[in-house]
């Protein structure tokens, strides 16, 4: 693997370079507020389309609201138009834009997640491709950047990943201290992306030094849990009615907050937006905290009250996803924790059950809740 | 002042007055709480309050949450001065009755705007904005109140509204709705903001309906548009102004300055404002035959 070493004070100059070479880069942006230090704003960072180096926040900051995921998998797109002449309907192509890439600021957890998108989007082995996906996917090339500071709400260790992990990276950035990063070429389009910034990089990077600053910000992560028996706990049939749903999820309120910001959630619904006699079949995200996603036409919902919507999303995450495909279900990036406005918190379902497998003759349900 | 609190919830539920005792909890993190549901007495200790307790508990009062709220006959709630305005109005919608609530009354110093924000104290730089003009902090409709409740004057209509709302409406036009544009580029309807509102109380939302589909679910431009500024409207005279919205946006929109403009113009045209009176109706439900109808052109 090709090593290289960067002034992080360069990072300015390598999106200049890129964004001369008509490429479309996306960093982590700060975005403007109405009243800067007024006692109701926050800091509001986002994966944003930047047109010049000297207005980024690549390094900076923890995790940009919005994950990457929407530059693969679109809040919403057109797949085609219609239009109704006489008794015939006309369907009519749409032109996408699928522009040649690049995520630079792209943290481990984020990076990690696009294996999970491809596996649902583009798995050979389930048959199916989304083209929209794939063009875009094909198109994108993400630079990586070891978190230094992680948060209260991070976790990414307790889903066997790591905070300078380079899994799903093309080019990966870690701080080796003195303003220094070092630098790995991953993959083959990161390799491209090196060429283009070789004025920039210099010599070879400091293995010793990326695997020490790796450690030593691993070792600041506080939220740990085990995830190991997850998996088996919940294909125990008998767990579904477990009375820790009820308990735990009763004060979920139903948005789709957590899901929205998820990196690795993927649901999607799709309409017809009519305006008379013609129109679009528009794709768009959904949520399945949402009282109507599994909503029946004969008026039945199986997904019938709020928790068991939450159950199904912790299910998603770390039985059906894994039990389908290798990727992992949830990354650790604790989006949904900080997201979550009533404090609905998945590592503490992820601690329950680790504790409900290590016990398992503990009281199965609380009265209270039948 | 939670002990006393406690007490009584203790005493509610020994008793079995209520089933259930709405209050707030420690969060899983130091600088968050979270709602929770106190059904038995020896849990009472649980129950906390202080600024980081932000949440509107009304909203699990709202008819949204019948499965939540099933068996039980009568609720006991934990409410700062804002959030009891939300109830009072839910009662004057018949929305709720008030016999079927027991509102046990915080004083309140006023709360954090955002959990990331809490540094171990409340200052000028985190307090809500909403809590700076506040008359309700010692709470107005209570069945317990820890100590004696002072005379309170509560009858100037007129509730301060964030600066944002000011340097909003000094802008252009254009230069208004491109601001418009460019937050709400990071909408992608969540609906948290519809979910934490303790007024949005429809069986079916109407960007939920589908025949005909009045909204456009998908989160572009014109589906994002028409859903804030649908939601904006139907809380016109209703909002109580808790900042929930805003709050609990995902991706830092202010989505309450909508809601902060309409309350403005609800106090200047009627000189309302929502959530003090169990029998009063709100401006746009109701009519007077004196009307002054000033604002028909």
């Amino acid at each position: 693997m090709k090593t290289a070493t960067l002034n992080k004070s360069d990072i300015g100059k390598c999106i200049d370079l890129l964004v001369q070479a008509d490429l479309r880069v996306i960093a982590p942006r700060l975005q403007p507020q109405l009243d800067e230090d007024g006692p109701d704003s926050i800091d509001v960072l986002t994966f944003t389309e930047v047109k010049s180096g000297d207005d980024h926040q690549v390094g900076e900051g923890l995790l940009p609201l919005n994950g990457v995921k929407e530059f693969l998998f679109a809040k919403h797109e057109p797949l085609f138009a219609y239009e109704k002449r006489g008794k015939k309907i006309e369907i009519i192509p749409v032109h996408h834009e699928y522009p040649q890439t690049v995520i630079i600021g792209v943290r481990p957890c984020d990076a990690a997640s696009i294996a999970s998108l491809e596996s649902v989007f583009s798995d050979a082995n389930a048959g199916f491709e989304d083209p929209f996906f794939t063009e875009r996917r094909s198109r994108t090339t993400f630079i990586t950047y070891s978190c230094t500071a992680p948060d209260s709400s991070c976790f990414c260790t307790s889903v066997n990943l790591s905070p300078d992990s380079a899994k799903g990276s093309d080019l990966h950035l870690t701080e080796i201290g003195d303003g220094r990063l070092h630098v790995e070429v991953i993959t083959k389009a990161g390799e491209a992306v090196a060429k283009q910034l070789q004025d920039l990089l210099e010599g070879e990077g400091d293995r010793g030094a990326r695997e020490k600053a790796g450690a030593e910000v691993t070792e600041k992560l506080t939220r740990i849990r085990d995830s190991a028996p997850i998996m088996d706990w919940l294909m125990d049939t008998a767990n579904f009615d477990d009375e820790m749903w009820q308990r735990l999820g009763e004060k979920c309120i139903g948005c789709g907050a957590c899901t929205f910001v998820c990196p690795t959630c993927h649901c999607f619904d799709i309409v017809d937006e009519n305006k008379g006699s013609k129109g679009y079949r528009v794709k768009f995200w959904d949520s399945c905290q949402f009282d109507h996603f599994t909503l029946h036409a004969s008026g039945h919902n199986p997904r019938d009250w709020q928790y068991k919507r939450y159950r199904n999303r912790f299910n998603c995450k770390f039985k059906i996803y894994p039990e389908k495909f290798e990727t992992p279900g949830c990354v650790g990036c604790g989006r949904c924790i900080r997201a979550c406005p009533v404090n609905l918190d998945i590592t503490e379902y992820m601690a329950e059950v680790a504790h409900k497998a290590a016990n398992p003759n503990a009281m199965k349900a609380d009265p209270d809740f039948e | 002042m939670i002990e006393q609190i406690r007490n009584q919830a203790r005493l509610l539920l020994e008793n079995g007055d209520v089933d259930v005792v709405i209050g707030y909890a420690e969060g899983s993190d130091p600088t968050r709480t979270t709602p929770v549901f106190i059904r038995k007495a020896e849990d009472v200790d649980k129950l906390i309050y202080d600024p980081r307790c932000i949440n509107s508990l009304p909203l699990y009062l709202n008819k949204r949450h019948e499965y939540t709220r099933k068996g039980w006959k009568k609720t006991a709630i934990i409410g700062k001065g804002c959030d009891i305005r939300a109830i009072v109005q839910l009662i004057a919608e018949n929305q709720l009755k008030r016999d079927e609530i027991y509102i046990l009354g915080v004083p309140c110093e006023g709360v954090v705007s955002h959990p990331e924000k809490w540094d171990g104290s409340l200052h000028d730089g985190n307090r809500a904005s909403k809590c700076t003009d506040c008359d309700v902090m010692t709470p107005h409709e209570t069945d317990f109140f820890p100590g004696d409740k002072p005379d309170i004057d509560r009858s100037n209509p007129y509730e301060a509204t964030s600066k944002n709302v000011a340097t909003l409406m000094e802008l252009e036009l254009d230069k208004r709705f491109a601001f418009w544009r460019t937050d709400f580029d990071r909408c992608f309807k969540c609906y948290a903001c519809r979910e934490v509102c303790p007024h949005c109380s429809c069986n079916v939302c109407i960007t939920d309906e589908t025949t005909p589909s009045w909204i456009d679910p998908a989160a572009h431009k014109k589906g994002i548009f028409s859903w804030h500024l649908t939601r904006a409207m139907h809380l016109v005279g209703r909002c109580t102004g808790c900042g929930e919205c805003t709050r609990a946006c995902p991706m830092g929109i202010q989505v309450d300055l909508f809601n902060q403009r309409m309350k403005e113009v609800v106090q200047e045209s009627y000189s309302y404002k929502p959530g003090y009176s169990l029998e009063d109706k709100h401006p746009l439900i109701t009519y007077k035959v004196d009307d002054r109808e000033d604002f028909i052109k």
